[in-house]
């Protein structure tokens, strides 16, 4: 239960991220910020970094955690065996 | 006076395409001398390690768009396009967290494959039908791209440079198959970055920008001059809920997009494909960045420094940038770029077509025909699919990157929905499939600018053309008649005996990497209610006054 669990938020929870992280633009439309960051404006210069480096450091952690789940589900169909199947099913 | 852009010497471009072409069809050869089984035509024997993989992902994604399209749109939206093109690097990350990594233990071909084993037959021929529209629509974008490349820069007349690079490319990529390709695309990638990136450097400091060293990032010393001479330029001109229309249309199309999903089939492990995923937003992130840089550049240059660009060359931009400020063999190697970034999108494309055909067509309908004869017929239907593409492209539609940007959305209403839902609800069925796929679909081909121009969402030309308004509308109503069909078929008893339930739940617990089955996992009504409602919402916001 317990991988089965980490795994479903694990997609739901990134897939919002990626989606939040990709679409800066969405937000600033709705909440207008006027103010400078490194020359650029604020609305133009975040979501391009964003939809680079904070895109790029979920990928980091996608697959570092989409792996982490993997092992997992593969202990808990090792160490449960078929016993408890039969109740379930 | 209307300016004609072209190379002085033509000789000089053809000699640095040609060598490229060489290059590509040398590494085509020696990769598919392994090519024996389908298996290896289309997912490269499933072997290919990460780097490659990310790399290739991103050179099989970045189009020929790239170079051409992008830089036009922003010429002419300027950072609402910006704004809506900087999710399109979420496709890889998402395919390969929602649904890549459970179809690549699997062990599908395509998206389509994993559709047959869930559905059924039916629903995987619809499926494919349409994914071949959407490939053909794909790869007649890069086929018209590449000879318009040809006519205005090389002056080489549109239907023979068509028909001539045309029948080179299908050459190579049937012969090279998906080991070919991908080595390819790897390659291509690198040299696509090159050539956008070092000459966008010197191009920036022609102009005078001082942080020329890193271009993808460092213009902001234009941006005062910028807003003097084009205040508008930063401004995001539409409503909020345009900006949410790019979510369905292009953040979920990307998901049913075939071409893109294989490249994560190809990987060699699951870790694999999580690396080759890194490896792609990196990569794509830069040469993304560079594409704004190079719009940016593009904008400042015609408003402050007197550089004309009819609207008509709009979509050379990138080329003349590079025609006035570099020497004339920079911009070979540009066009060189361009075409290869066509190149590496095409294949993705044709393999795509090949695999629809053969395993998903022909496999489905005749199971018993011997792998050497699907072999040959999937040889045979890339090179269908790419004459076709060189046959459709005769007549070219108006505006190719409008175009594919709305196969985005054809992919996420008729693809998406069934590949997404399918693999994490156990209860989704083929009747919910088929009528999803079918209505969904024809909803969004109906109020698309192409069929019907009088019914539209918006009446904003490009907002309809690119799919971003009938996308709003036709996915979620995917998703809900996907959820509520299956949920009330499922419940009458007459047509039990025509589901699969048990091989259902089997298979989803298999390709979720589980050896036993449980009756909790994968099965949420509560989950699947909150999909509806919150669809149901999207859907009638889509219906309600746009505002444009």
């Amino acid at each position: 239960m317990k991988a089965y669990k980490k795994e479903v938020q694990f997609t739901i929870w990134m897939t919002a991220a990626f989606i939040l992280v990709g679409n800066v633009g969405l937000i600033f439309s709705v909440f207008p910020v006027d103010a400078m960051l490194f020359g650029f404006p604020v609305m133009y210069i975040v979501p391009i970094l964003m939809g680079w480096f904070g895109v790029f450091l979920l990928t980091l952690i996608a697959g570092r955690i989409g792996n982490r789940i993997d092992d997992e589900i593969e202990r808990e169909n090792d160490t449960l065996g078929h016993a408890d199947e039969a109740k379930e099913v | 006076m209307e300016q004609s852009w072209q190379l002085d010497n033509p000789i000089l471009g053809l000699i640095v395409v040609g060598a490229t072409f060489v290059l590509f069809y040398i590494v085509g050869f020696i990769s598919n001398r392994q090519s024996k089984s389908a298996k290896e035509l289309y997912v490269g024997g499933s072997n290919v390690g990460a780097i490659t993989n990310g790399l290739a992902m991103a050179s099989t994604y970045m189009s020929l768009a790239t170079f051409l399209g992008i830089t036009a749109l922003i010429l002419q939206l300027q950072v609402p396009f910006i704004m809506l093109w900087i999710q399109l690097i979420l496709a890889i990350p998402l395919i390969t967290i929602i649904y890549g990594t459970s179809l690549r233990r699997m062990g599908a071909f395509s998206p389509t494959h994993f559709i047959r084993d869930r559905y059924g037959t039916t629903a995987s021929i619809i499926a494919a039908l349409f994914m071949i529209l959407v490939s053909i629509m794909y790869a007649l974008g890069q086929m018209i791209g590449i000879a318009i490349t040809f006519e205005t820069l090389l002056g080489i007349p549109y239907i023979t440079g068509l028909f001539i690079f045309g029948i080179l490319i299908v050459g190579y990529i049937t012969i090279g198959g998906m080991a070919g390709a991908t080595n390819n695309a790897a390659i291509q990638m690198v040299i696509i970055a090159l050539m956008f990136i070092v000459p966008l450097a010197a191009i920036m400091k022609a102009i005078g920008a001082s942080g020329w060293y890193f271009p993808p990032l460092l213009y902001s010393d234009m941006v005062p001059a910028m807003m003097d001479a084009l205040p508008s330029f930063f401004d995001y001109q539409f409503s909020p809920k345009w900006y949410f229309s790019i979510i369905p249309a292009l953040t979920i199309g990307a998901l049913g997009l075939p071409h893109l999903a294989m490249r994560v089939y190809t990987a060699s492990s699951l870790k694999s494909a999580r690396s080759a995923m890194v490896w792609f937003a990196f990569i794509l992130g830069l040469v993304f960045s560079a594409t704004y840089a190079m719009g940016f550049v593009g904008v400042f240059a015609t408003t402050t420094q007197g550089v004309t660009i009819s609207d008509g060359d709009a979509d050379k931009l990138t080329i003349i940038l590079n025609m006035v400020y570099n020497p004339e063999w920079v911009t070979a190697l540009v066009i060189a770029g361009a075409i290869s970034a066509g190149l590496s999108t095409l294949s993705g494309n044709l393999l795509a077509i090949g695999a629809l055909i053969s395993q998903d067509i022909i496999s489905t309908l005749k199971p018993d025909i011997s792998q050497r004869l699907n072999l040959r017929i999937g040889f045979i239907a890339i090179f269908a699919g790419g004459i076709a593409s060189i046959l459709l492209a005769i007549n070219p539609p108006a505006f190719l990157v409008v175009s594919i940007l709305w196969a985005f959305g054809l992919a996420g209403v008729t693809n998406a929905p069934l590949i997404i839902v399918g693999v994490w609800w156990k209860e989704a069925n083929k009747f919910g499939a088929i009528a999803a796929s079918v209505v969904a679909g024809a909803i969004y081909i109906i109020v698309s600018p192409f069929v019907f121009p009088s019914i539209v969402l918006t009446g904003h030309g490009v907002t309809d053309g690119m799919g971003l308004s009938g996308a709003m509308l036709a996915v979620p109503v995917s998703f809900i008649l996907l959820i509520v069909v299956s949920y009330i078929t499922n419940r009458i008893p007459a047509l039990s005996g025509k589901l699969t339930k048990q091989a259902d739940i089997e298979l989803i617990e298999r390709i979720h990497g589980w050896k036993d089955i449980k009756a909790y996992r994968y099965n949420s009504t509560i989950g699947a209610g909150i999909t509806v409602a919150v669809s149901a919402a999207v859907a009638i916001w889509a219906l309600m006054p746009w505002g444009m």
